[in-house]
C-alpha cells in the first residue's frame, strides 16, 4: 500500500510543474497512397528539443507553448518530411508520408532498419518491419514472422519443427501474443513449421522481452504485439505470392473513399506435397483468413472490425482426422477526447479449437478455450514531458478440457465430458512516460490484476487440500484420493487472486548517442498450458489457476547500454537480464494429461529462473546492412518437495529447460546489389539443446528398458547452418501498376545434418542398442513469386 | 489414447520429405548397476497355475549386449493364509516354484534377499474376464494397409478394471494396456496391428488382469521405451519405480514389479 501512495504522489508532480499556457497539436500520420495509419512515426520539434511518436493507431498529440515550430517526420521505409507551423490555438494536423521505394531514382534506401531510440526508457524491445521480415531467407521460402524473431537476441525455440518461441528463457505459453489486441493461443501451423500470421496482412510488430509496460499483462515472459493493416481507402489493390508450400492472396480497397476500407487476405498450403505419403487419401494442410474493415467517422472517431480464422487439417486414410486453430473477432472504436486524450475501446472474442476423430477406435474428441475480452485504453498526452496511459481490461474465459463422443452405436466408447472451467480476469493499469530532463526519463506504472476462478461441476476436495500424494515407501508421487466431489455454480467464486504488478523503466542518456537503461517488471499469469512435452503440441489444453494451482509470478530485472555510432549508421545494444518465476508447474512421473478431469492430481508447483547477456550490433544504413546478435544465457527449472521428506521432481534439483541454449549467435546481412537484385544471408550457431541420454538398460517382460540419467543433463550436438536468398525485381516493373518479384532461397546451404533429436533403440537385426540422429531439414532450395497491383 | 495422440504428432513430423535418419556414435555415462526383479505370477485360465517363475538380473551399460543374471538371491512368497512358497534358482537368473497355490483376490507378499539387503513387495491376485472372440481386418492400421486384430472382451460394469494384452507374432512382441474409464461395462477390444503381420502367421494373444498401480507403472514404463524418444514432442524421461522396496537401503531401489495376474490366451491364425 505504501508503494501505491508513493506512486500517486509522483503522478501529481508534473501537474504542478507544467501549469503554464500551452496549446495542443494532434492528428494522425498515414501513408499517402493507401491512407494506412503508421505506427511509431517520430515527430521531432528541433527548436523545442522535443518530440512525439505516433501510437498503435497512428495518432499523436503534444502540448507546446505558443510559437512557431519546425516539425520533422521520419519513419522507416518512408521519406522524411518537414513542415513549419504557427501554434496559437489547439490545432489538428494530419500528415501523409510517401514510401521511399516509390522514388525509383533513389538507388540506396537508407533508414531501412529500425533505428535505436537512445533517450526513451523503452528497452528490451525489438521491432521488425514487415519489409525487413520479407527479405530474410527462410525455410521453403515462406516468409514467417516467428521464424524472423528467432534471429533476434534473447529469442529462441526448442529446435527446428518445434512450436512457438521462447523469450529470455521463458516457456512458449508465457508469451502474450496479440493480433489486433486479441489473444492468440497457438501461434503455429503444421506443428511449428509456420506461424499463423500472414505477412501480407501485417502492418507492424513489436516484441517486448523485458521492461514490459503496465498496459500489458496476463503472461509472464514476453509480449508480441502485432497489428494488421487497415486496408487501402484510396484505391483497390491486390497482392499475393506463390510459394513451395503455400500461396497467398490479399485484396484491399475503399468502401467509402478516404473514409472506409476493407482488407481480406487468405493463405493456404497445398495438400499432399508436404508429406512423404503417396496414398491419395492422406492430406495435411493449413489455411487462414485475415479480414479487416475500418471506417473513419470523423477526425476524432474511427471504427475497426478485424477478424482472423485459421485451421490446420490432417486427414489420414479416413481413419484419423485432426483439425485445430484460432478464431478471433474484434470490434474497436477509436475516439479522441479534447485533443489530447486518445481512447480505444475493444470488444474481442477469441477462440482456440482442437478436434480429433479416430475412426478405428470409434470416437470424436474436442477441446478448446474461448474468451470474451473488453478493453478500454486511454492515452493521455498531458504535456510534452508527461504522458499517461491508463485503462481497464476484463476477460471472461471458458475452458473446455475435452469431450469424448462415440462415433456411432457400434463404438465401444462411452460419451464422456470433462467439466468445463470458467474464470474471470480483470485489470486496471496506469502508466506514465515521464521526461524529467533532457538526459533522464522514466516510464513507471502499476497494474492491478484480479483473477476469479468460478464454480464448476465435479469440483474435488482432498485431504489437507493436497491433490497429489507421496508414497514414501516406493518413493513416487501419485494421484490422491478424492474426499468429496461437489457441483459448484458458475456464479460462485472458488478462489480469487489479486496481484500488484509494478513496472519501472529508466533511461539516462550521456549525450545524443549513448545511454544506459534499467528496468524492473513484475507480472502475473493466471493461465497454464498443460503440456509435458519439450515443446507444446496443438492438443495441449489450457487450465486456469484456482484452489490447487497458483498463478505464475515473475520478477524481471534488466540493465542495458545503448549506443549509436557514426551518426546512427551503426548501433550497439547490450543488455543483461535476470528473471525468476514462481509457481511454474511441473508434472509427476507418468502424469496422464489428456482426458484427465482432475488435472490438479498430477501437478506440482515449482519455480523457474533465467539469466543472460544479450548483444545486438546493427548496421542500419547503406547498401549492406544487417545485424549480429549474440545471447549468452541459462534457463532452468526446479520443483522441490513440498516437505523435507519428499524429493520433489528430479530430486528437487535445478534442471535445464528444454529450450536452454548457452550460446546463440545470429548474423544477418542484406545487400542491395542493384535495382534488380537484393541479396540476403543468415548464419546461425547455437549450443545443442538440453536432452537426456540413457545410462543403463535392463530387460523386463521381454522388452528392453532404457534407464535415464539426470533430467536434461546431456546436450545434442551444436546446431549451425547458413541460409542464402536473393530477391529479383524485374526491370519491367518500372512505371507499371503490376509489380512482381521473385525470391530464390537456399536453406541450410552446406547441408549440415543438425540433430532434431537423438533417440535410442534396439536394432531389430542385430538386437544391439544404437543411437539414431534424426535430421529434419538438410539443404532446401526454394522459389517464391510475389506480385502486387 | 495419449500414446495414439503422441504418435500422430511424430508421424507427421518425421514423414517430412526432407527428414533423414542416421545411426551415430554417442558416448554415454554408465550408472552403477541396480537389481531388476521380474516377479510376474501368471495363472492361465483352465490350468493349475502351480508352476511359477521369477527372473532376477542387474542393469547393464546401455550398449552392453549380454544381460547379467543374478544367481544367488533367495526368494519367498507368502500368501494371506500363511502358505510359504520358496523359489529356487535354476539357470540364468530364473527362480522356480512348482507348487504355487493361486487364489484370486488374495493378497500375497514377496521377500527377496540379495547381497545382505532385503527387498519386499505385496500385491493382490487380479482376475480377468477373458477373450470373447478375435476379429481380423485387412485394411487396418494407421494408414489403412495393415492387418489388424481386435481381441474383444466384455468389461464388467461394477468394477474399475485394468488389462494387459501381449501380442506375439514370430518374435515380434507388443504390449498394450487399457483401463475402462471410457469403456466401462462395454464390449471392447485389445488392438494389434503391425506392418509385418502376414497371412498364415499364428499370433499368440494373452490377456491379463492387472491392478491400478501396475497399470500406472506400465504407463510410465512405456513412456520410456518407444522408438521415438527425443525431439520437441517427447515427454521427459522418468525413473520407473515399481512396488518392490529395498528395506535395508531405500536409495538402492530395484527396478521391476511384483504382481499376480489371471490370464486368458488364444492362438489366432491369420487368414
Amino acid at each position: 500500500m505504501r508503494q501505491l501512495s508513493l506512486f500517486l504522489f509522483i503522478l501529481c508532480i508534473p501537474f504542478q510543474i507544467f501549469a503554464q499556457e500551452t496549446f495542443s497539436l494532434n492528428g494522425t500520420v498515414s501513408d499517402i497512397n493507401s491512407n494506412e495509419t503508421l505506427i511509431g512515426v517520430n515527430l521531432i520539434f528541433p527548436e523545442a528539443q522535443t518530440g512525439v511518436t505516433t501510437n498503435d493507431y497512428g495518432f499523436y498529440s503534444i502540448k507546446l507553448p505558443q510559437g512557431t515550430y519546425k516539425i520533422v517526420l521520419s519513419y522507416i521505409g518512408y521519406q522524411n518530411i518537414e513542415r513549419t507551423i504557427d501554434l496559437n490555438s489547439d490545432t489538428q494536423l494530419n500528415f501523409q508520408l510517401t514510401e521511399s521505394s516509390e522514388n525509383l531514382d533513389e538507388v540506396v534506401i537508407t533508414n531501412n532498419i529500425e533505428k535505436l531510440n537512445i533517450k526513451k526508457p523503452e528497452m528490451s524491445v525489438n521491432r521488425l518491419s514487415i519489409g525487413t521480415i520479407k527479405k530474410l531467407p527462410v525455410v521453403f521460402g515462406e516468409v514467417d514472422v516467428v521464424r524472423s524473431l528467432l534471429l533476434l537476441p534473447g529469442v529462441s525455440n526448442a529446435g527446428e519443427g518445434s512450436s512457438g518461441f521462447n523469450v529470455r528463457g521463458g516457456a512458449v505459453d508465457q508469451n502474450l501474443i496479440l493480433l489486433d489486441e486479441a489473444t492468440i493461443y497457438n501461434s503455429s501451423h503444421l506443428f511449428g513449421l509456420f506461424s499463423v500470421f500472414n505477412p501480407d496482412a501485417i502492418k507492424d510488430l513489436k516484441l517486448y522481452k523485458g521492461g514490459i509496460p503496465a498496459e500489458y499483462g496476463g503472461r509472464v515472459s514476453s509480449v508480441l504485439d502485432i497489428y494488421q493493416r487497415d486496408g487501402n481507402s484510396k484505391e483497390f489493390k491486390m497482392q499475393g505470392g506463390i510459394g513451395v508450400i503455400s500461396s497467398r492472396l490479399l485484396a484491399e480497397g475503399p468502401i467509402v473513399k478516404d473514409k472506409g476500407s476493407f482488407l481480406i487476405g487468405g493463405r493456404s498450403s497445398y495438400a499432399h506435397l508436404f508429406l512423404k505419403l503417396t496414398d491419395n487419401e492422406n492430406s495435411a494442410y493449413f489455411y487462414d483468413l485475415n479480414t479487416k474493415l475500418s471506417y473513419k467517422i470523423d477526425d476524432s472517431n474511427k471504427l475497426l472490425l478485424s477478424g482472423y480464422f485459421g485451421r490446420d487439417v490432417f486427414n489420414i486414410s479416413q481413419n484419423f482426422e485432426n483439425t485445430y486453430g484460432n478464431a478471433v473477432l474484434n470490434l474497436r472504436w477509436n475516439h479522441v477526447f479534447s485533443d489530447n486524450i486518445f481512447t480505444n475501446l475493444s470488444a474481442i472474442y477469441s477462440d482456440y479449437y482442437y478436434g480429433l476423430s479416430l475412426n478405428f477406435v470409434g470416437f470424436n474428441w474436442d477441446s478448446g478455450i474461448r474468451n470474451l475480452n473488453l478493453k478500454y485504453d486511454f492515452n493521455h498526452y498531458i504535456s510534452e514531458n508527461f504522458k499517461l496511459k491508463y485503462g481497464v481490461h476484463n476477460t471472461y474465459y471458458k475452458f473446455n478440457p475435452g469431450e469424448i463422443e462415440p462415433i456411432d452405436d457400434q463404438s465401444g466408447i462411452n460419451y464422456f465430458k470433462l467439466d468445463d472451467k470458467y474464470a474471470f480476469e480483470n485489470a486496471f493499469y496506469i502508466s506514465a512516460e515521464h521526461k524529467f530532463s533532457d538526459k533522464f526519463s522514466a516510464e513507471y506504472g502499476l497494474r492491478l490484476s484480479n483473477f476469479f476462478r468460478l464454480g464448476q461441476n465435479e469440483f474435488n476436495t482432498y485431504e489437507n487440500d493436497r491433490p497429489v500424494d507421496y508414497d514414501a515407501d516406493r518413493g513416487i508421487y501419485s494421484e490422491a484420493n478424492i474426499l468429496e466431489t461437489n457441483n459448484i455454480s458458475k456464479g460462485e467464486v472458488l478462489k480469487s487472486f489479486t496481484n500488484f504488478e509494478p513496472r519501472l523503466a529508466l533511461a539516462y542518456s550521456f549525450d545524443d548517442d549513448q545511454s544506459i537503461k534499467a528496468s524492473y517488471n513484475r507480472m502475473s499469469q493466471y493461465l497454464h498450458l498443460i503440456s509435458n512435452t519439450s515443446s507444446p503440441t496443438p492438443l495441449d489444453v489450457w487450465t486456469p489457476s484456482g484452489p490447487y494451482v497458483k498463478p505464475q509470478l515473475l520478477d524481471q530485472y534488466a540493465i542495458g547500454y545503448f549506443r549509436n555510432l557514426k551518426d546512427g549508421a551503426y548501433s550497439l545494444e547490450v543488455e543483461s537480464f535476470y528473471k525468476d518465476i514462481q509457481n511454474r508447474i511441473d508434472y509427476i512421473d507418468g502424469a496422464n494429461l489428456i482426458a484427465n478431469n482432475a488435472i490438479e492430481r498430477v501437478i506440482l508447483s515449482g519455480e523457474s529462473r533465467a539469466y543472460g547477456l544479450e548483444m545486438l550490433f546493427r548496421k542500419n544504413e547503406g547498401r549492406l546492412n544487417g545485424w549480429v546478435a549474440y545471447t549468452l544465457s541459462r534457463s532452468e527449472q526446479r520443483t522441490p518437495g513440498r516437505t523435507e521428506l519428499e524429493p520433489g521432481i528430479n530430486n528437487g534439483e535445478w534442471y535445464n529447460s528444454n529450450y536452454d541454449k548457452t550460446h546463440d549467435l545470429t548474423i544477418t546481412a542484406s545487400f542491395d546489389l542493384n535495382k534488380q537484385w537484393d541479396l540476403n544471408a543468415n548464419f546461425i550457431f547455437q549450443t545443442g539443446l538440453a536432452t537426456t541420454y540413457p545410462n543403463a538398460q535392463y530387460e523386463y517382460e521381454g522388452i528392453t528398458i532404457p534407464v535415464y540419467g539426470d533430467r536434461n543433463g546431456d546436450r545434442l550436438p551444436n546446431y549451425h547452418r547458413m541460409d542464402l536468398s536473393a530477391t529479383y525485381y524485374p526491370k519491367k516493373n518500372n512505371g507499371r501498376e503490376f509489380r512482381s518479384s521473385w525470391n530464390f532461397g537456399i536453406y541450410n546451404v552446406y547441408n549440415r545434418q543438425n540433430a532434431y533429436s537423438i533417440s535410442f533403440r534396439e536394432n531389430s537385426d542385430t538386437n544391439r542398442n544404437e543411437a539414431v540422429r534424426l535430421t529434419l531439414f538438410g539443404i532446401i532450395p526454394s522459389v517464391t513469386y510475389n506480385f502486387k497491383f | 489414447m495419449q500414446s495414439i495422440l503422441k504418435y500422430i504428432v511424430l508421424f507427421i513430423l518425421t514423414l517430412s520429405i526432407f527428414s533423414c535418419e542416421e545411426v551415430i556414435e554417442v558416448d554415454l555415462d554408465e550408472a552403477p548397476p541396480r537389481l531388476v526383479i521380474e516377479a510376474s505370477i501368471i495363472w492361465l485360465k483352465d490350468t493349475p497355475g502351480t508352476y511359477q517363475e521369477i527372473i532376477i538380473s542387474r542393469t547393464t551399460p546401455f550398449y552392453a549386449e549380454e544381460t547379467e543374471p543374478v544367481v544367488d538371491a533367495t526368494i519367498i512368497i507368502y500368501s494371506e493364509d500363511n502358505q510359504i512358497f520358496e523359489f529356487q534358482h535354476r539357470t540364468n537368473g530364473r527362480y522356480i516354484n512348482e507348487n504355487f497355490q493361486p487364489v484370486l483376490g488374495q493378497q500375497y507378499s514377496m521377500e527377496l534377499k540379495y547381497n545382505d539387503e532385503i527387498y519386499t513387495a505385496s500385491e493382490t491376485f487380479q482376475p480377468v474376464v477373458g477373450i470373447d472372440y478375435i476379429e481380423q481386418s485387412n485394411s487396418g492400421g494407421f494408414a489403412g494397409d495393415e492387418i489388424e486384430l481386435k481381441a474383444y472382451y466384455t468389461d464388467p460394469a461394477a468394477t474399475k478394471d485394468y488389462y494387459l494384452f501381449k501380442f506375439l507374432d514370430d518374435g515380434e512382441f507388443m504390449l498394450e494396456f487399457y483401463e475402462d474409464e471410457f469403456t466401462n461395462g462395454n464390449q471392447i477390444f485389445g488392438y494389434y496391428s503391425a506392418e509385418d503381420i502376414e497371412l498364415g502367421d499364428t499370433i499368440s494373444i494373452e490377456m491379463e488382469g492387472i491392478s491400478e498401480s501396475y497399470y500406472e507403472y506400465l504407463f510410465i514404463l512405456r513412456s520410456q521405451v518407444g522408438t521415438n524418444q527425443g525431439g520437441p514432442f517427447e515427454t521427459m524421461p522418468a525413473t520407473v519405480k515399481g512396488n518392490i522396496i529395498n528395506q535395508t537401503n531405500p536409495d538402492n531401489y530395484p527396478f521391476g514389479y511384483f504382481r499376480l495376474s489371471e490370464a486368458d490366451a488364444v492362438n489366432y491364425k491369420v487368414e
